[in-house]
């Protein structure tokens, strides 16, 4: 992650100032501000990021399977940004972390290539007033819900960052001799396999190095998303995100869970 | 509450049988009406609260012809349409509230509609007051989107709910002249204008929300739903809505609730999605 | 431990029930022995006293009693397409159609359940659908109807509650014995009037438009919360000091032609019988899902 500079404007500034203040805002519902409490933490505020970006046009070709770096950058660069700028806010709040993260994507109507995107989760703030910040002295990010928030902290891991990784990847299109050769059998089609395995390969690799540059033993509730966005269905985005935890403690105890049946349907 | 009186009941079906019995019923009295479901009524009833009644709130406010196509800053008419809107029905339903004598409403469902001639707020909810309890001075009473069950979690902890906050504004987007549009095409670039309509959308949404929830000497904003985004009729406008309940600590200090850990038996949804794979 | 537990099929016949395998093990539970499925219908159509709109444009509809509000036009033009009156008016003939429909439909089930000797009638469902044509509704009502263990026979109308299962027992539990469902509507027809007819869409009409900024549409505001409070009123003259609960309020709105909008408010609801008192529940344990 980049080093910025401090480029919140200024309205940002005096709302953050408020916060400090004693109030807080919190998209959290009531069970997860809770056990945000009971896992030794106060909410400090709603803090987001956001980025409006432009991104670049790259001549895919027809027939070739290959990452389109231009793309995959520009996937990357506007949600770190987006991060980045969520992150400043926490900061400035004087929080240890943000929890509950969720990274979105917006497209307008005008101008195709552009997209929104919007970084929003809910500060928090160690009771004790230890500080939780993660390696690089920043605030942690994670998009564990309060519910698993509290259940990591019960088993002595502490997120350090919500990590991720992308490839914006081509696949190839079949030529027309190809297709026609196989049509009515079953067959796999080793390039696409190839592909799809090189594509989330890249992906997991790029947000594992994002973990260990924070220093962290593992990550945890890694998810892979595969989106076409606006660029038609040969094009995919594969983005891997996760939070990145390390041990800080021993584990609390853990009553053995007991077992239930819902009879609410 | 004794131990033992809260038990679950060893028999079931005799509670049932002497429901029936003629002699049991017991009539007169005020009817109420909730549109709560009779787990919440119990989780009311287990901190001392009871239903009053259902009660409601609408409000819809006219918005100028052409106001969304052309402009710069904020979109003043739109964004004092979706307060007062919601600021009326929000006085309606609490002074329906206020005529029953409850001490607050909670469940309260929020339908919230911007269209390009109107904005509507329609709020239904159920009254609510400690049980049996006189009617309170209506400035004291409290109006919330927090469910029954959530509320009285959070009456458990300590904190209680003070109204509902909310915020929004509506921008125009700049527009990006011809040659720019051009020079931009094939480039990876922030869109800093665009990205600086929003922030301001944002920023002023956010402060208004915080503004009426620090006018209720609250010390916090929860389960805050955050609407955002290009307006689907209007290219060219952005907006950004906010609400949440302003709760404030009425204890002396936070109650710890400590929750056992659960796994349900109950069969998890199938992830597997076969249109991944086209 | 409850008395030795009357064997569930009865002598004559299996049973059928309409309910889950979480409802139907409740309902043992809880001593009601599911004795059949039974159900109701009846289709219905209403009269129409819609007045032809540009008749509307110049003399106000009398209504036939009920909520009604008139708007005069304050710009003193007289024009065919000009909304020299407006009206709010309670559409009387509408919900007595509709409640008449739901009622017949309700006791046809509850005839069923008396054929069944059963007590009580649980997880009731209902739904009005619309027949081709003709403004035609036809009412289905259904649910499955039971007989209290260790009850003898009564005469008395079977009682019918949308619960079943768990809700049920947490009633019985708090207190509760089931009486009735309840459901009514009501239905108000906004007639809009020049001035709401602009602040709605905005000009077109002799050059008026909304350009003075918001707006409130006093009109609409009217119509609506009044809609809710008739809704309301009629579920509450059923009640006779019983409380209703589990209410479920729908509002569906339809526009006829520009300006001729009617507004339609559904409520369902249980109504609960206080016969003992609320046995309070033990504050919930938190708990938190790993799975």
């Amino acid at each position: 992650m980049s080093d910025h500079v401090n480029d919140l404007p200024e309205a940002t500034e005096r709302r953050l100032e408020e916060l400090e203040h004693g109030l807080f805002t919190s998209d959290l519902s009531v069970n997860e501000f809770l056990l945000v409490k009971e896992a030794g933490f106060h909410p400090v505020g709603l803090v987001m990021g956001s980025s409006i970006y432009h991104t670049g046009i790259q001549t895919r070709k027809w027939s070739q399977s290959q990452e389109l770096t231009k793309l995959t950058e520009a996937m990357y660069n506007a949600r770190e940004l987006a991060m980045n700028r969520m992150e400043e806010e926490a900061a400035e709040l004087g929080a240890d972390g943000v929890v509950g993260v969720r990274l979105d994507v917006n497209y307008y109507e005008w101008g195709k290539d552009a997209a929104e995107f919007i970084a929003v989760g809910t500060a928090v703030k160690a009771e004790d007033g230890v500080s939780r910040r993660n390696k690089l002295g920043k605030p942690f990010t994670s998009d564990l819900s309060g519910q698993d928030f509290w259940t990591l902290s019960q088993t002595g891991y502490a997120p350090q960052g919500l990590v991720m990784g992308t490839c914006v990847y081509h696949i190839a299109h079949r030529g027309l001799g190809q297709a026609l050769s196989t049509t009515g059998q079953n067959v796999e089609l080793p390039n696409f396999t190839q592909a799809l395995y090189e594509a989330r390969e890249l992906a997991m690799t790029r947000m594992q190095d994002e973990s260990t540059r924070l220093g962290a033993s593992g990550i945890v509730g890694v998810r892979l998303e595969e989106k076409s966005h606006q660029w038609g269905s040969h094009t995919i985005e594969f983005l891997a995100l996760g939070t990145a935890v390390t041990r800080t403690g021993d584990p609390v105890t853990l009553t053995k869970p007991t077992t239930i049946i819902s009879l609410d349907n | 509450m004794s131990d033992v009186a809260n038990d679950r009941s060893p028999d079931l079906a005799a509670v049932v049988r002497a429901a029936f019995a003629p002699s049991k019923s017991q009539k007169g009295g005020a009817s109420t009406t909730s549109d709560l479901s009779i787990d919440e009524e119990l989780n009311l009833h287990a901190i001392g609260w009871e239903p009053v009644e259902l009660v409601s709130g609408y409000s819809v406010f006219s918005t100028p012809v052409g106001l969304w196509s052309w402009g710069q800053g904020e979109i003043v008419a739109a964004t004092e349409a979706h307060a007062h809107a919601f600021a009326n029905a929000i006085s309606r339903i609490h002074r329906d509230a206020a005529a029953v004598g409850a001490h607050g409403v909670v469940g309260v469902a929020i339908e919230r509609s911007v269209y390009s001639t109107y904005t509507e707020v329609t709020l239904l909810g159920t009254a609510v007051r400690p049980i049996g309890a006189g009617a309170i001075n209506a400035s004291g009473l409290f109006v919330s989107d927090l469910s029954a069950r959530d509320f009285s979690r959070l009456m458990i902890a300590g904190w209680q709910p003070l109204g509902l906050a909310t915020g929004a504004s509506f921008v125009y987007a700049p527009r990006r002249t011809m040659g720019a549009a051009l020079t931009q095409q094939s480039q990876n670039i922030e869109l800093t204008n665009y990205t600086e309509a929003m922030y301001n959308a944002r920023e002023m949404a956010m402060e208004r929300m915080q503004q009426s929830a620090l006018s209720m000497n609250g010390t916090g904003v929860v389960e805050v739903k955050v609407v955002e985004g290009p307006m689907t009729f209007a290219s060219h406008a952005i907006g950004f809505a906010v609400w949440g309940t302003v709760v404030r600590l009425a204890a002396q200090s936070h109650r710890p609730m400590t929750p056992s850990m659960v796994v349900s038996l109950d069969d998890t949804r199938v992830a597997f999605d076969a249109a991944t794979l086209e | 431990m409850p008395d030795s537990p009357t064997p569930v099929a009865s002598a004559t016949a299996g049973f059928s029930s309409g309910l889950s395998v979480a409802d139907f093990a409740a309902c043992l539970d809880m001593g009601l022995e599911p004795v059949g499925l039974v159900q109701g219908f009846c289709a219905m159509q209403s009269a129409s006293y819609a007045l032809a709109g540009a008749q509307r444009n110049l003399s106000p509809f009398a209504g036939q009693g009920g909520y009604v509000e008139t708007y005069q036009c304050p710009h003193g033009m007289v024009a065919g397409e000009h909304r020299m009156w407006g009206q709010n008016y309670e559409q009387l003939w509408i919900e007595q159609s509709w409640r008449q429909g739901f009622s017949s439909a309700l006791s046809r089930m509850l005839d069923e359940a008396v054929a069944h000797g059963a007590h009580g009638v649980v997880g009731v469902v209902d739904t009005q659908s619309a027949l081709a044509g003709a403004g035609i509704i036809e009412f289905h009502v259904r649910g499955t109807a039971v007989r209290v263990n260790g009850v003898g026979a009564s005469n008395d109308a079977p009682w019918t509650t949308y619960l079943a299962g768990q809700r049920l027992a947490k009633a019985f539990e708090a207190g509760f014995a089931p009486v009735s469902v309840v459901a009514t509507i009501a239905s108000v027809r906004v007639w809009a009037y020049c001035i709401t007819e602009y602040l709605m869409g905005g000009g077109g009409i002799g050059g008026w438009s909304n350009t003075a900024g918001a707006t409130e549409i006093d009109q609409l505001v009217r119509a609506n919360n009044q809609v809710r409070e008739l809704v309301r009123a009629s579920a509450r003259a059923e009640l006779h000091g019983d409380g209703l609960h589990g209410v479920d309020v729908r509002i569906v709105e339809h526009e006829h032609e520009r300006g001729d909008v009617e507004i339609q408010a559904l409520l369902r609801g249980n109504r609960l019988r206080r016969v003992g008192d609320f046995q309070a529940l033990r504050t919930p344990d938190p708990t938190v899902r790993l799975s």
